[in-house]
């Protein structure tokens, strides 16, 4: 029963319905007032944007005035308020101008900055150059993050004096490993003790690039140091190889040798988040990385690796805010014990992260990210989920969801349903909002501070959380966003705090019955998916630009947006093939951006 | 005061800042000498109830309100600070400004992340870079969080500055330490002898210190900012394991010796316990004397905490926050307010049982604790919930609830705190001199 429209509306930028004159005026009736002539506040004199050129040849002052006008900071508290349609709708004007115009010369992004290794990276880097299966970037501070929400994004990998600390201790705990582990010797030191042809082998994967006999011998020399205070071989191998991990060169993201050099570690910490391995390297020394052709087949191989489950856990995570469960949301225990269950916890955690990989090594139509036929589950999860399973296993594997699972795509992982809900009920309002900002990429402004008490009607309190939000939606200061936020998550009000299946609760019925403010009128979460496939474009056009932000380890700025506008027409006219999406961000040009050092 | 630059603080990295330690350490020849001054900060994210907060009285007269009830032991040993605010805070979201501003006083720059930048530096490192080469640590940062994941699109701050509140520079956040065991192993390193490993590592650390300034001459400015941090954390520890390996180690020995069995858990089983155990830890470092600053951030701001642990609590932390004026919520609110003053009254009761010659550790520290803005339905930095305990070796008037005018500067607390520790201070960002009635 689809009662709503199929409305294709193309990406929200495209709808320019304010006109200069209008915005000039709005900004007239607003702001002139303060800013305007030489006492203009903030030195923001709107005398001199006399025109739609003016306003384009500063363009990043109008990116500011429009993010601030948008996020409601502008006009300030005790100035009469401007309506948040109004507000949209002249920071859409700004930013489909700029856009625009950014677009118009071509794209010249920032160059590729320099950079730490983060967390991850650190011990994904360490694992594969020592071969060792220990975590040795485990007390490490965590990485906060910046740019488009990923902790590898280069302008918030500050380093405090404790990564020093621990740093050295995390070399020497590696190396500890290592030194004794039969396999890891055989990956990085020779077989007949040699401290050159060690290093000499060991530098380049290390630093990720061609390394000259001058460099080498500083390491060198440090062996030697060591023999001469009567230090064993291996001992003294084993303190050379610390300094390595101690290294700008080994630490940070340098890009100083070739572009293709630069290429390699692009592509291997973007899709493994870690360091590039030998056909990499080798590609990179024969100088064929910077061949388009051969960087996309690279990626699709990459991609097509086991170790692409680390860019998937460390993309969805964030991405889908994932990593927050656990950390700052945790179920409450008594309602919810079985997130309690060790299996059942990592079932639920790895459910987006495998399924999001899996669609992407099987290059799978992205589509199927908000309706899919199968899941990715262990027998602990599909338990939970209430589907009998004879062939599943404690390892999460493919598995086709059985009719009536209500089970398929993102929306419906226990995992999502979980991290946008409080620890001990759902709400609307939170999924409404993760669905805006994670599928949509259009988070709501924040509340009002000093939200009054839901003042009642006359008559009776209403008795359900639906009728409490629609009497909220009632009052025009907060219907202006929750009329956008609400409708959307009651599509998923079937899937309990937990994401466990119910029809009712506390003995009523379950309405999951949605109007969005255009009109559109759906029925549960099947329907609700559909309202998104609906919204493909402008889903994919945010995954896009979290996909690049994370690929380039930094938020984007207006060039880059033009890229994205690029890469997002090329995956839809290959009907939202997934390969296509990864091809075309590393092919972009903000990817393979010349490093200027 | 003026903030220090980089340049300044790089240069103050040097070898000149050795020195202070071993001077110190001269000094501190037998037991008759006099006891350290610590210092300390705590913060609660999501504000307090606004109402159950304020003592009733004034001056030496005054009465504990219900919130502040488990402090009623240690009445005598506590400042309450009324009518304080932080001007610096109150534009902005609700809580990253709060947060991030509340030890600096500054305006953060509004930022996904490009532009990070405090504008200021927090006033427990302003008294760490003056004073913290006297101990093996120049402060400890400690948390039960790990930094909040993302950016915050909805007001359009990364969430960076929801979980710190050190600043050692302006665009230099502090990184917290987490793991109570991690924390008891450093504590427990700095009081074994040095040996040949410091020579060693310090050699290491020569060989890549020489690699980044190689480096660093041929990066342009913006990279050659990163490259300048590497440079100082490693330089800040090569002398910190210089100083370890000294002639005058010898005179540095923690006050109390660690028993290494009595190590806490690696990953405490619940909330409380992790609260609990990072209190222990920050009371190990006061006691042995391996730091004399600490910050600690019961969680990040915004915090959605399960607090259904506390009796007649139902949900979580930031959501009861916004409890909309609903008696129900604001009750519940309060329970939580509350559990965390009985934290900081445990940790109060450990540093008195701590006993230094006639005194205690508490009597030898001051305690700060508060929150960035006092409701947390409104997000106001006006009136902000602020107390302090312990005097500060003497230095400190306390068994007081002081009421200063409306709207005086927090910064005003902190120049008489910086007093009392020894790092007097003219100006503390928007300060107009200390705060009244504080200094004994």
């Amino acid at each position: 029963m689809l009662k709503f429209l199929f409305l294709l509306a193309p990406v929200a930028l495209a709808a320019d319905p304010f006109a200069f004159g209008e915005a000039q005026s709005l900004l007239r009736a607003n702001c002139q007032k303060c800013h305007s002539g030489k006492g203009a506040v903030g030195g923001f004199d709107l005398t001199q944007f006399p025109d739609e050129q003016s306003v384009i040849a500063r363009a990043k002052l109008w990116h500011r005035v429009a993010n601030r006008v948008r996020e409601g900071d502008m006009p300030p508290p005790g100035s009469p308020a401007v309506s948040m349609v109004d507000r949209e709708k002249f920071s859409n004007w700004v930013t489909t101008k700029l856009h625009a115009a950014a677009c118009a010369d071509g794209i010249t992004p920032p160059p590729f900055p320099l950079r730490r290794l983060n967390r991850n990276e650190y011990t994904a880097t360490v694992r594969d150059l020592l071969n060792i299966p220990v975590n040795a970037g485990r007390n490490l501070p965590a990485d906060g993050a910046g740019g488009e929400g990923f902790d590898n994004a280069a302008e918030t990998l500050f380093l405090s004096p404790i990564h020093a600390e621990k740093y050295l201790e995390a070399a020497k705990i590696a190396l500890d490993y290592a030194m004794k582990d039969p396999k890891s010797r055989a990956a990085f030191l020779t077989k007949e003790p040699n401290a050159r042809a060690t290093l000499t082998a060991l530098l380049p994967r290390a630093f990720r690039r061609p390394v000259d006999p001058a460099e080498i011998d500083r390491y060198i020399a440090l062996f030697d140091a060591a023999q001469k205070r009567g230090d064993s071989y291996d001992d003294s191998i084993s303190y050379a190889i610390q300094a390595v991990l101690l290294s700008p060169h080994f630490l940070f993201r340098l890009e100083n040798s070739t572009l293709d050099f630069a290429l390699a570690s692009r592509l291997s910490y973007f899709l493994w988040g870690g360091m590039p391995d030998a056909e990499l390297l080798k590609l990179a020394g024969e100088n064929k990385l910077s061949d388009p052709a051969v960087l996309s087949a690279q990626a699709i191989r990459l991609l097509k690796d086991q170790k692409s489950v680390e860019f998937a856990e460390n993309f969805v995570g964030q991405w889908l805010s994932i990593r927050e469960l656990g950390r700052d949301i945790k179920p409450d225990p008594k309602v919810s014990p079985e997130y309690y269950d060790a299996e059942v916890q990592s079932g639920m955690l790895y459910e987006p992260t495998l399924f999001f990989q899996e669609v992407l090594m099987q290059n799978e139509p992205l589509t199927n990210l908000l309706s899919a036929s199968y899941s990715v589950v262990s027998n602990k999860l599909a338990r939970f989920y209430n589907i009998p399973s004879k062939d599943l296993r404690q390892q999460p594997k493919r598995f086709d969801m059985p009719a009536g699972s209500h089970r398929g795509g993102l929306l419906t992982m226990a995992a999502v349903l979980a991290v946008s809900s409080y620890p001990a009920r759902t709400s609307p309002v939170l999924r409404g909002k993760w669905i805006l900002e994670s599928l949509l990429g259009t988070p709501p402004p924040p509340p009002p501070p000093n939200v009054p008490e839901l003042k009642e009607h006359a008559g009776a309190t209403p008795q359900t959380l639906r009728a409490r939000l629609e009497q909220h939606r009632a009052n025009p200061t907060c219907a202006g966003c929750h009329s956008r936020i609400d409708p959307l998550g009651f599509g998923l009000e079937n899937y309990d705090s937990l994401g466990r299946w119910r029809d009712t609760e506390a003995g009523q019925p379950i309405d999951a019955s949605g109007v969005l403010p255009d009109g559109t009128a759906y029925q549960g979460p099947e329907e609700l998916k559909r309202v998104l496939l609906a919204k493909k474009t402008q889903v994919f056009q945010n995954l896009t630009r979290k996909l690049l932000g994370y690929a380039l380890g930094r938020g984007l700025t207006a060039e880059d947006d033009c890229a994205v506008d690029q890469i997002v027409a090329a995956v839809e006219r290959d009907e939202f093939r997934a390969h296509t999406l990864i091809t075309e961000i590393v092919r972009s040009i903000p990817f393979r951006q010349e490093s200027k050092r | 005061m003026k903030p220090l630059s980089r340049r300044t603080l790089l240069r103050g990295t040097g070898a000149a800042l050795a020195l202070p330690w071993f001077e110190a350490m001269a000094a501190k020849k037998g037991p008759a000498a006099k006891p350290p001054i610590r210092m300390a900060a705590m913060y609660m994210p999501n504000g307090v109830h606004p109402d159950l907060w304020t003592p009733a009285g004034e001056g030496r007269d005054f009465l504990l309100s219900s919130t502040l009830q488990p402090l009623q032991a240690f009445k005598n040993e506590l400042i309450v600070g009324t009518n304080l605010w932080n001007q610096a805070a109150k534009g902005g979201d609700g809580h990253y400004v709060k947060m991030s501003g509340f030890l600096t006083c500054t305006t953060v720059t509004k930022t996904l992340g490009v532009d990070l930048n405090c504008n200021g530096i927090s006033m427990d490192q302003v008294a760490a870079q003056r004073s913290g080469q006297q101990t093996p640590f120049a402060s400890f940062e400690l948390a039960t969080s790990p930094v909040t994941t993302g950016v915050d699109r909805n007001v359009g701050y990364t969430r960076v500055y929801g979980s710190h509140i050190a600043w050692s520079g302006h665009s230099n956040p502090l990184a917290r330490e987490i793991n109570p065991r991690s924390v008891f192993e450093r504590l427990l390193r700095a009081t074994r002898p040095a040996g040949n490993a410091v020579q060693q590592d310090v050699q290491l650390l020569d060989l890549v210190l020489d690699d980044a300034k190689q480096l660093r001459s041929k990066l342009g400015t913006a990279d050659q900012v990163r490259m300048d941090e590497y440079l100082s954390v490693v330089r800040s520890l090569e002398e910190r394991l210089q100083r370890s390996a000294s002639p005058t180690q010898a005179n540095w020995k923690p006050r109390v010796a660690i028993n290494p069995a009595a190590k806490p858990e690696a990953q405490p089983k619940d909330f409380a316990e992790h609260v609990r155990l990072m209190l222990d830890m920050m009371a190990l470092a006061f006691q042995t004397d391996s730091t004399r600053i600490a910050t600690f951030m019961f969680n990040n701001e915004v915090s959605n905490q399960n607090f259904t642990f506390v009796d007649g609590v139902k949900g979580a932390h930031h959501s009861i926050s916004h409890h909309m004026d609903n008696a129900e919520q604001m009750h519940q609110y309060q329970l939580i307010n509350r559990w965390h003053i009985e934290q900081y009254a445990y940790l109060l009761s450990k540093l008195q049982g701590m006993c230094e010659g006639e005194t205690n550790v508490l009597h030898n520290s001051m305690i700060l604790l508060g929150a960035g803005f006092r409701d947390g339905n409104k997000h106001d930095p006006h009136n902000l919930p602020v107390v302090l305990a312990g005097r500060a070796g003497g230095r400190l008037n306390t068994g007081q609830h002081l009421i200063y005018s409306p709207d005086s500067p927090l910064s005003n607390l902190y120049v008489s705190m910086l007093d009392a520790f020894g790092t007097p201070v003219e100006r503390f960002a928007d300060s107009t001199g200390p705060a009244r009635g504080v200094l004994a």
